[in-house]
């Protein structure tokens, strides 16, 4: 404590001369998807500084990785990223069977796919309501949740699990699909696509969401490739990648992947592209399970009981709901990997936060921070 | 240009076309939710088929499955010399750290333990959620029978060990 006091004016237009104000937006702040801390100097209601300290959620996923054989860290890359689980298997997966030369079944691959995508909904839909729900528009949240739930009944029919799957496996899924199973998840991929225009009416176009979104935290193409943002938000900015078209894994490359891409790169746009995504996503599950009843086959290759991965390294990466996911995998030839490194969208988007809130007003930050669409699980592993 | 209000006219509609609509809110306490057969909800042990092999203890990710056993002599009419068998003293699941899984499910090679979807099973006291061999014994008649696979896929272990027995 200093002995001497000292007067120090805060705020706009209370005097000549003010004073900036450090604000600390977290760890614990309901906008914040969870643990995110955000420390902005302002001046009055404008940010001046911003910088995003990751961190808190840290579980050493990495770390844990080293300890597990593969099938166990299934169970962990399920986890980081608690809203797109089934891309994250994709990507560890895809590594393992990469390095150890695996040609997994054809019917696993469309399986696969359909699945992906419809992952890439469930977790589109959560931030088509939660965004809104952020700036105050409650209802989307409603129409959000229910078509979610049309579709985790699908997910929990095949996997058992609503958000954390488990259906992946080295060499293809877990088990066969139950009988019946893709009649009733064409059935909810129509439906919800019948049903997704009330929430695009619903706010879309709504006028108190576009004066709160439109022109609001405008991220530049360029910005948002030098941050190595990717997905939905650097999509937003004119961005044109998607590893489903560019790099195709899976059966990507049979597939002709609409990539919805916005100019403008405001929230307004990262909130579109999200929208039209959901509308391309169901059409491309709705090919896969075309594909998936013609073709016959197991779903999976018969391995022996400890699964081994060859000494050497590989990288794969997946075009995930939240953008560009890398997994950099080094063996050994244990049974559990030397290292697993993961490259997650939601690290590198939220990099952006630093010199897109700068400038804006304190009113804002919640709209931009929101449609950055990020899990912090992702963002600290 | 469009119509100033119009955005927020055609939510309004949206809102009135869902008002005539039913409700789909599930009236939860009363009326229990119908979950598939492969729902992850409780882990059944079916005490007999035990072998305590502890593989699925050894291959749990966070290893929340406790074993103990002791052996035990068997005396078999017209065999030379008795046979040693093991007994299954303790088989407990710490609920409170089960990460639902499946892999012990999975890895036992004698189909001793089940998932099955009952999940009203909250306690007040993490403790108990300890659940015994006892207990765990106690969901086995509410583990479902497994759901028939696609017929453009394999058939499932349980059809294809029935068609089997049947040729045989």
């Amino acid at each position: 404590m200093t002995s001497q006091l000292r007067e120090m004016t805060v705020g706009t237009q209370a005097g000549l001369d003010t004073a900036d104000m450090v604000l600390n937006i977290g760890p614990q702040h309901p906008s914040t998807h969870g643990v995110l801390r955000l420390k902005l100097v302002l001046d009055g209601e404008r940010v001046v500084a911003c910088e995003p300290i990751v961190g808190y959620m840290h579980r050493g996923a990495e770390k844990l990785f080293e300890v597990r054989d593969y099938r166990q860290i299934i169970v962990l890359a399920n986890r980081h990223d608690w809203l797109s689980a089934f891309s994250n298997e994709l990507g560890v997966v895809l590594a393992v069977e990469r390095l150890m030369g695996l040609e997994v079944p054809e019917r696993a691959i469309w399986l696969r796919t359909a699945l992906a995508e419809l992952n890439r909904v469930l977790n589109h839909l959560m931030f088509l309501g939660s965004y809104p729900l952020e700036i105050g528009a409650i209802t989307p949240m409603f129409y959000a949740f229910r078509e979610r739930e049309v579709l985790q009944a699908v997910m929990e029919e095949v996997s058992g699990g609503r958000m954390h799957f488990m259906f992946n496996r080295v060499g293809g899924l877990k088990e066969e699909v139950p009988y019946g199973w893709t009649g009733r998840a064409r059935a909810a991929i129509d439906a919800v696509r019948t049903r997704m225009p009330d929430l695009d009416h619903l706010i879309r176009c709504n006028e108190i969401f576009l004066a709160r979104t439109v022109g609001v935290g405008v991220l530049s193409a360029e910005d948002a490739a030098a941050f190595g943002a990717s997905g939905p938000v650097a999509r937003a900015s004119g961005l044109d990648l998607d590893l489903r078209r560019d790099e195709p894994y899976l059966a990507y490359g049979e597939l002709s992947v609409p990539v919805v891409t916005r100019e403008t790169g405001d929230c307004h746009a990262r909130f579109e592209v999200l929208l039209d995504q959901v509308y391309a996503s169901l059409d491309l599950a709705q090919q896969c399970l075309d594909r998936v009843d013609r073709i016959t086959g197991p779903v999976n290759v018969r391995l022996p009981k400890v699964v081994k991965a060859p000494e050497g390294h590989t990288y794969a990466w997946t075009e995930n709901p939240l953008g560009i996911n890398g997994y950099y995998l080094v063996s050994r030839g244990e049974k559990t990997p030397w290292r697993l490194k993961l490259r997650t969208a939601s690290y590198a988007n939220v990099q952006a936060l630093s010199t897109l809130l700068p400038g804006c007003l304190v009113p804002d930050l919640i709209a931009i921070l929101g449609s950055m669409f990020f899990v912090v699980g992702d963002i600290d592993k | 240009m469009a119509v100033p209000g119009e955005g927020l006219a055609k939510g309004l509609a949206v809102t009135l076309k869902t008002m005539t609509r039913r409700a789909t809110t599930q009236q939860y306490p009363d009326v229990p939710p119908e979950l598939p057969p492969r729902s992850r909800g409780v882990i059944a042990l079916l005490e007999e088929n035990c072998t305590v092999c502890m593989l699925c203890a050894r291959e749990c990710p966070d290893w929340c499955i406790y074993i103990d056993s002791h052996k035990e002599e068997v005396v078999v009419p017209g065999a030379a010399r008795p046979r040693q068998r093991n007994v299954l003293d303790r088989f407990d699941i710490d609920f409170s750290l089960c990460m639902y899984c499946g892999i012990c499910i999975e890895v036992c090679p004698f189909d001793a333990l089940h998932w099955t979807p009952e999940f009203e099973y909250a306690e007040y006291d993490l403790k108990d959620l300890l659940h015994d061999k006892g207990r765990l014994g106690e969901w086995m008649e509410t583990v479902p029978p497994p759901p028939a696979h696609d017929p453009n896929g394999e058939p499932s272990k349980e059809e294809s060990t029935v068609a089997k027995k049947a040729g045989a």
